[in-house]
């Protein structure tokens, strides 16, 4: 035979065993060898289908790297901005809080008519007691006008210009307060204290007063209304052989943190003299 | 140093104190700034400038203080003219020399201010006053004086002594 028919016949019967192939499969018979071959393969391809995986991902991390830094500005850039926001969402809530415990209070007390103001400016000097706010003789501030906030009495109108007045604290020594206890109705004066507490003088020895007791404005000598709460007894100073008895008192108004106050517009002091108010 | 920049710097600087330094308190005692800048000047100026410091500073307190009107003027010119008498012995000295300087003229000041004050009719409690607060008040004053008497010093020799050199 020769090579060309050799060829022929190879061909030949190479497409009689893919013809042979087709019938063997339909019929199962070829399936161990399937089985053999996909066996050895297996590995292989799982290593091959791995790679071809990872180089995939690869690509599509440095893709997902760049649209993260990108959604990482952004997200910055709008923390940055939240973070201003909620600092100055904080401080309306803060001042909220406390203009409503200002309106609060006037609601408690429809007597009064009142004039709100901030704290713009406390004393240069350790020794004096007095604030600066920013209303003054346009808003109808006086002189002498008594000055509160929901927690009580904080002092009177010392001085007034246009656009600002300053305040005598009731912690300033040279501040004088007629006052009266709650549970005992024994009446003193209340004078400020170098601390930032205040005492209550001139408490006559026959009346007991005791730690706890809460104490108010008496009314007396015209220069502050009555029951404005001024603070509690934390002390007692009593002495056999003396006329009268003191008191030290605890201011329930936060002088170090004063933010907003309140003006009673309409009540009508009486000037008060040196030593007396 | 010419009064065009000596009055404003001692207003800001007055403003500042009520504005500012109450809430940087502890225990409830703050610092005097215009106090620290009149007695720093003073020791690196001598005391005419003191005296100057010490009026200008005074006025700009008396006007944003509740205090009569003439105390602080009155109180800190005097501290300013008297600290400027240390004036010779403040350079190639230890910082202690300011330091104490600084003490007992915030002391010197405040019991000043104080009598000046129950002389125009205002009430003092002599004692609590100078035990709670002129004492502490003066140790916070000496305390903060590096942070104010070292950078005047700074200015003193870059600008007024090359000024007094030409």
């Amino acid at each position: 035979m020769t090579r060309e028919r050799l060829k022929d016949v190879g061909l030949i019967l190479l497409i009689v065993l893919a013809l042979a192939g087709l019938v063997l499969h339909s019929t199962g018979l070829l399936q161990p060898l399937e089985d053999l071959v996909v066996r050895v393969t297996a590995p292989l391809q799982e290593t091959m289908s791995q790679l071809a995986s990872k180089v995939g991902e690869l690509g599509q991390t440095v893709r997902d790297l760049r649209d993260l830094r990108q959604r990482n500005e952004e997200l910055q850039a709008e923390n940055d901005r939240l973070l201003l926001e909620n600092v100055r969402l904080r401080e309306i809530q803060h001042e909220l809080a406390l203009l409503r415990d200002l309106l609060n209070f006037k609601q408690a007390n429809p007597s009064f008519e009142v004039q709100g103001a901030h704290v713009v400016g406390r004393d240069p000097s350790n020794v004096q007691r007095y604030v600066i706010l920013d209303v003054g003789r346009e808003k109808g501030i006086e002189h002498n006008m008594p000055v509160i906030t929901d927690r009580g009495l904080v002092g009177r109108i010392y001085e007034v210009g246009q656009g600002w007045s300053r305040v005598l604290l009731i912690i300033d020594a040279s501040s004088f307060v007629s006052a009266l206890t709650q549970s005992s109705r024994a009446s003193g004066l209340i004078q400020g204290q170098e601390e930032g507490t205040l005492a209550m003088l001139n408490i006559p020895q026959g009346e007991t007063i005791s730690v706890g007791d809460t104490v108010f404005t008496s009314g007396l000598g015209g220069n502050f209304p009555r029951q404005i709460l001024i603070g509690q007894i934390t002390e007692v100073k009593r002495k056999d052989y003396e006329l009268y008895q003191e008191a030290i008192v605890q201011p329930t108004v936060d002088f170090q943190h004063l933010e907003a106050v309140l003006i009673i517009t309409d009540f009508a002091a009486i000037e008060p003299e040196e030593g007396e108010e | 140093m010419t009064l065009y920049i000596v009055v404003p710097l001692l207003l800001l600087v007055t403003v500042v104190q009520t504005a500012l330094v109450p809430y940087l308190s502890i225990w409830g005692i703050f610092a005097d700034l215009p106090l620290l800048m009149v007695v720093s000047w003073s020791l690196l100026q001598g005391r005419r400038e003191g005296l100057v410091w010490g009026f200008v500073a005074g006025v700009a307190i008396d006007v944003l203080s509740g205090a009569p009107f003439g105390a602080a003027t009155l109180s800190l010119s005097l501290v300013g003219f008297v600290a400027g008498l240390g004036q010779a012995t403040v350079f190639g000295t230890h910082i202690a020399l300011p330091l104490l300087a600084v003490f007992l003229a915030t002391v010197v000041y405040d019991l000043l201010f104080l009598l000046v004050v129950r002389v125009m009719g205002q009430q003092v409690l002599w004692l609590d006053s100078l035990v709670r607060t002129v004492l502490p008040s003066a140790a916070l004053n000496a305390i903060l004086t590096p942070l104010v008497f070292l950078p005047l010093r700074l200015v003193h020799r870059h600008f007024v002594r090359k000024e007094m050199e030409i």
